[in-house]
């Protein structure tokens, strides 16, 4: 959780800014005596926090004169960015390093609300050490704006046990589906996360890839297109014809994850950390799920989500601060801090050479196995607009999905609500 | 009688002053928390301004304007009006109900006033969770309990009712407990007279108990309307407004026009909309409630 007291310290900063005072604290004060503390504020694994509390020590021990202070941010992507908006808007010098969202990065740079780190981690070795779309999601213009700590794909789980052979079509999906789900009556057939939040537009995002859709028209995002009508369409069937239970409407990623593990589920598309969870010790499914690409309509390796978080550094954290603060951001994005999260906490490298860490390959195969898949991880639409106009995708997205209206009205909408808000802008 | 309103007049100065010094930490404070954000509020909606874009722009009231053909503002206003007219009735009529049952002299009734005060004493972020819970199709005891299978929160057409069902469930021990303070400043000589003279039961409630709950009936209807229309920790708990916007109230999309997209100038522009239908709900109810209370 965001300790209240911070929490409040950034509401009445924004209070502060809104009302006019636009107070702007200068770093101008010298560095105090003693240490050098750093504050670290991140979301909490699942799973043993203490290979996470080791990154820190050695950090430490080998930088002799820096503290670090980690504080924990709740695990609800929404509720972090709204503390960010206001805490950061107010000049909030509460932190200095902090992770950010694959979708805020060019929102918060573009509000100068992050620090430039193109002097410490220059964008071309960013683009020769780290996967395209890792990469990719931090570099805004020319300039580096964070460091990737871990990436997300989104990826597709099945029972082998059920299903010895991943379907590689929604028809096979569909039909794989129903070929296993009779054989036990708790057991449901593809788990999604369809509960009206990013998560969906993620899933919807798939969806319009697997039909062979594209994100942008140059700087148009682009949404009313016969793919991603299709897209809606698949989604909806499976909802109205029962392969989806009607509880994905109101899945997120835990809830679908839960259900998948209680051995109730045939398939389930999610993140790659369910494989850690549903392969831990005392896990009702472990050792009988596979884990491979999504499928598409017409058999083509699917295209997964980008998703998972970066280091940025606050623009207000005193120019006294800012070495240490890089160090401690090479530190958490070093292959060996890239491998130890990996191996805790089933979070895939950002580094393309830890793929190949034998560490790696005997600790957690199935997550070097994701290679092929982080390689092909696509962004959701790169624009400073994104967190603008999300709630309208999910918004419409969630219409379409639980048939409220049809897909082609719903992309209307989000189409026209996209343009104006972009149009409008200068 | 000249020289007493001679003196008289310097002294209720004097006073007057006072009355004004006494008041103005008050007033000023008024000013401060109430009046000063509303009209800052106001101004603030006559502006184009995103965080993101640094752009503070004069824009008169263009944002009025696209409110009008907003799309998801009608929609905003049609499910806040929704539940409130739905949470606002049910809450009346059960919180009358259990406010009799509170005032009939029945065994362990002590115990029954502290234990109906618990919904009302969880906060709201709580008890959202809970129902939550309640009404998760997986694992849910509405699921368990109820024939068919109805994925409550889930469901456009489904999920306002749960709304409402939860806000209910929160709110009729307040009422309640209000009515019950009312009845039992019923005279008894009242009931005992009417009975005397061989009215029924539902006599006695309609001529004599409703009456005089009026005043308090009105004072409930007021709180419990203006606050059903600014409701948003019972709904964003639930479904944050989803699915497909059907329980997205005008505080939820003020809220995430505000605090999401940081859209502050059309965020303004909803609080003020939102404020506007308030204001005209409070003067209407004072219009009928006051001039029944002269007459």
């Amino acid at each position: 959780m965001i300790p209240r007291r911070r929490f409040l310290a950034g509401l009445g900063a924004f209070a502060l800014t809104a009302t006019g005072c636009q107070r702007r604290r200068q770093a101008t004060e010298g560095r105090p005596p003693g240490p050098i503390r750093l504050v670290f504020q991140h979301q909490p694994f699942l799973g043993d926090p203490a290979p996470l509390r080791r990154l820190f020590t050695d950090f430490e021990r080998e930088n002799e004169g820096i503290v670090i202070a980690a504080e924990l941010l709740p695990s609800a992507p929404g509720a972090v960015h709204q503390y960010y908006l206001t805490a950061l808007e107010g000049g909030s010098q509460d932190f200095d390093v902090f992770i950010i969202d694959v979708i805020w990065v060019a929102e918060f740079a573009r509000a100068g609300w992050i620090a430039e780190l193109t002097s410490a981690f220059p964008p071309d070795v960013l683009r020769r050490d780290f996967l395209p779309g890792a990469a990719s999601a931090v570099i805004v213009g020319d300039s580096t704006f964070a460091m990737p700590w871990y990436v997300d794909v989104g990826v597709f789980y099945r029972r082998s046990d059920r299903v010895p052979q991943a379907p590689r079509t929604y028809g096979e999906v569909v039909a794989f589906a129903r070929e296993a789900m009779p054989r036990q009556a708790s057991m449901r057939g593809f788990l999604w996360q369809a509960l009206q939040s990013e998560s969906l537009v993620c899933n919807v995002y798939e969806a319009i890839w697997g039909h062979g859709g594209t994100t942008m028209l140059g700087d148009r995002v682009l949404l009313d297109t016969p793919e991603a009508r299709g897209a809606l369409e698949y989604l909806r069937a499976l909802v109205a014809c029962g392969v989806s239970p009607l509880s994905v409407t109101s899945m997120a990623e835990e809830e679908s994850r839960r259900v998948f593990q209680a051995g109730d589920a045939v398939f389930m598309r999610n993140w790659p950390y369910a494989w850690a969870e549903a392969e831990s010790p005392g896990s009702p499914i472990r050792g009988r799920v596979g884990l491979s690409a999504l499928p598409t309509v017409d058999g083509a390796i699917g295209r997964g989500a980008l998703g998972g978080f970066q280091l940025a550094l606050n623009a207000h954290t005193p120019a006294w601060k800012v070495d240490a603060a890089h160090r401690f951001i090479d530190h958490l994005t070093s292959p060996q801090a890239n491998l130890a999260i990996a191996l805790a906490y089933g979070r895939n490298p950002p580094r393309a050479a830890v793929y190949r860490d034998p560490q790696l390959l005997t600790g957690a195969p199935a997550i070097a196995g994701l290679l092929p898949l982080a390689l092909l991880a696509e962004p959701r639409p790169v624009t400073a607009y994104y967190p603008m106009f999300n709630g309208t995708l999910a918004a419409e997205f969630s219409a379409a999905v639980t048939g409220v209206r049809s897909p082609a009205e719903a992309l209307r909408r989000a189409q026209a609500e996209i343009d104006h808000l972009m149009r409008e802008a200068p | 009688m000249t020289p007493s309103r001679a003196r008289a007049t310097p002294f209720s100065t004097r006073d007057r002053l006072t009355a004004y010094l006494l008041a103005a930490p008050a007033g000023a404070l008024l000013v401060g928390v109430a009046l000063f954000p509303i009209l800052f509020a106001a101004w603030l909606s006559l502006h184009r301004l995103i965080l993101i874009l640094r752009e503070r722009r004069f824009i008169g009231l263009d944002n009025y304007a696209y409110l009008l053909h907003d799309q998801r503002f009608w929609t905003a206003l049609g499910n806040t009006a929704y539940f409130a007219v739905f949470s606002v009735t049910a809450e009346l009529g059960l919180g009358l109900a259990i406010a009799s049952l509170l005032a009939s002299a029945a065994p362990g009734q002590r115990l029954l006033r502290a234990a109906i005060l618990v919904p009302w004493a969880i906060p709201a972020a709580v008890s959202g969770k809970i129902w939550a819970w309640l009404f998760n199709p997986d694992y849910g005891l509405f699921t368990r309990v109820l024939p068919g299978s109805i994925n409550w929160l889930g469901t456009p057409g489904y999920a306002m009712p749960a709304a409402i069902l939860v806000d209910v469930w929160k709110t009729v021990p307040f009422v309640a407990l209000l009515i019950f303070a009312a009845l039992r400043n019923i005279p008894e000589d009242l009931y005992r007279a009417a009975s005397l003279d061989g009215a029924s039961s539902w006599r006695i409630f309609r001529s004599i108990t409703l009456p005089l709950l009026k005043p308090t009936l009105a004072v409930v209807l007021v709180l419990r309307t203006l606050d059903a229309f600014r409701v948003f920790d019972a709904i964003y708990v639930l479904t944050a407004g989803g699915p497909a916007n059907t329980t997205e109230t005008l505080a939820i999309y003020t809220y995430k026009t505000l605090m999401d997209a940081g859209d502050f100038g059309y965020g303004s522009t909803l609080a003020i909309a939102t404020f506007l239908c308030v204001l005209v709900i409070s003067i209407a109810y004072l219009r009928v409630l006051g001039s029944e209370g002269r007459a």
